[in-house]
């Protein structure tokens, strides 16, 4: 049975029929085939639950090893696998909207997430201080564009509201150009390479090596 | 207000000339395809250092990060596992130590057992499949800032040479960027996130611009077929770039909204 599994027809020919259920609804107004596309995610949906599982699994075969083996900072991963049983039990006998699921959302992992997400800003300064260093022409126009929106953006616009209409043409015009000019490139190159997938070019993301091709 | 050019019955208004468009692109990269001669295609610095990236990793005795972004399965990511397929075989060839973070979304659990795949795959073909271990792809978390922390975890203990991410990453990327950049690894990103590009190509030593990371597959294969599709995705952007440029001159100087009607349409 492993060989329909491991035929690269059978993988494409699903490939093929996944696409048409997801391509043919949103061009053509056909209300059948957009119950069964729905019904289909559902399922899709369900099935990916399901891998939650595995990944907990590899989570805790990992930190098991590093709390074997004394690996640097196998501490953490006992207060990880803590957290980690403590959240599953509450969650599955209490439910998500219990206090105690709630308390541990709110106590620890929003804090903690918001701390991370808080460090940006410093990872920011600190790649913006490489960058911002004009050593050429572009470079120098950069510099000048970047501080005009900058000095728009921050809170000192207070202090610089002269600098107002500047930024706004900024961003308006070449910010606006080249986020379109991205955006075309970025979905033709997405557009080009399901060709390349349907047509079975391109098949390493379903796991076929250039060999096995 | 723009006014259609065309309304068919059964076909939603707007998409008629999106749906027009795909069926071009489709018949113009089969007919590129079924030409003999190789394309000429203008080098990817980004793709081209992966190489180098991985050669130097091998020679400084460090490890290769690669992470394929935290998105579900659409084409960035489907993109950034074809380069994982790529770096894990080269890993292997090289007997140099791959790390593949995984998680960061609510959809990195079903990715995730793709990527697995993949590296296994590769290590197989390599005739190496003892040198495959699960463990050094860890599942870190399905939340975003739990996986950067994780992330930066593994790039701060294992001190990389060279740390790949492709994928589609959104702020996180900042932060593993620049921490890649601080424990001295040569970095090579990809987005497809436009307010993160700019922020990218300040931090990392490489990054893949725009539709270099969907072609990243076909250019690392150096396959005749795939490398024409390339070429579509060119002819496709001169086609973009005309007709942006006719419309804002017919929108400016005549006052005609053609080109608003007829992308409409």
């Amino acid at each position: 049975m492993s060989w329909l599994f491991k035929s690269k027809q059978v993988n494409l020919a699903v490939l093929v029929f996944f696409f048409l259920a997801g391509f043919v609804p949103y061009f053509i107004l056909v209300p059948q085939v957009d119950d069964a596309v729905n019904k289909l995610n559902l399922i899709a949906a369900t099935v990916g639950q399901f891998t939650v599982a595995i990944a907990i699994y590899s989570q805790w075969r990992r930190s098991l090893r590093f709390i074997k083996e004394r690996r640097k900072g196998w501490a953490y991963h006992i207060y990880l696998l803590a957290l980690m049983s403590g959240m599953t039990f509450i969650g599955f006998t209490l439910g998500e909207k219990h206090d105690a699921y709630t308390w541990l959302v709110r106590a620890i992992v929003t804090p903690l997430s918001s701390v991370a997400y808080g460090i940006l800003a410093f990872y920011m300064f600190s790649a913006l201080a490489r960058a911002f260093r004009a050593r050429s022409l572009k470079a120098a126009f950069l510099v000048i564009a970047g501080c005009i929106v900058l000095l728009y953006q921050a809170p000192l616009t207070g202090a610089f509201i002269q600098i107002e209409p500047y930024a706004v043409f900024l961003t308006d015009n070449f910010g606006m150009s080249l986020s379109r000019m991205f955006s075309i490139a970025i979905i033709t190159g997405g557009i080009i390479l399901n060709i390349r997938m349907l047509t079975g070019r391109e098949l390493a993301f379903l796991g076929f090596a250039k060999e096995e091709s | 207000m723009p006014k259609p050019l065309l309304q068919i019955p059964g076909i939603p208004s707007g998409r008629i000339l999106g749906l027009v468009l795909v069926i071009i692109i489709a018949v113009l990269a089969i007919r590129q395809m079924r030409k003999k001669a190789l394309p000429f295609i203008r080098r990817v610095a980004a793709i081209d250092a992966i190489d180098e990236a991985v050669g130097r990793s091998t020679e400084m005795g460090r490890p290769v990060l690669v992470s394929y972004g935290i998105g579900s399965f659409d084409y960035s990511t489907i993109a950034a596992l074809s380069i994982l397929g790529y770096v894990s075989r080269m890993c292997a060839d090289t007997d140099t130590k791959l790390i593949v973070p995984t998680g960061g979304g609510h959809t990195s659990y079903l990715t995730r057992e793709l990527a697995v795949d993949i590296v296994r795959t590769q290590y197989t073909l390599a005739g190496k499949p003892e040198m495959f271990r699960e463990e050094d792809m860890p599942f870190l978390s399905g939340e975003q800032y739990s996986y950067t922390a994780g992330y930066i975890g593994i790039l701060v203990r294992e001190h990389p040479g060279a740390v790949i991410m492709t994928g589609s990453h959104a702020s996180e990327a900042m932060n593993i960027a620049e921490t890649s950049n601080l424990v001295g690894a040569i970095t090579i990103t990809a987005g497809t996130y436009v307010s993160n590009m700019a922020a990218l190509a300040c931090a990392s030593d490489y990054v893949m611009l725009m539709d270099e990371q969907p072609a990243a597959g076909a250019y690392l294969s150096k396959d005749r077929e795939q490398l024409a599709t390339i070429r579509v995705q060119d002819i496709y952007k001169a086609l973009a770039m005309t007709l942006t440029a006719l419309g804002l001159i017919l929108l400016n100087i005549l006052g005609s909204e053609f080109f608003l009607d007829l992308l409409s349409t």
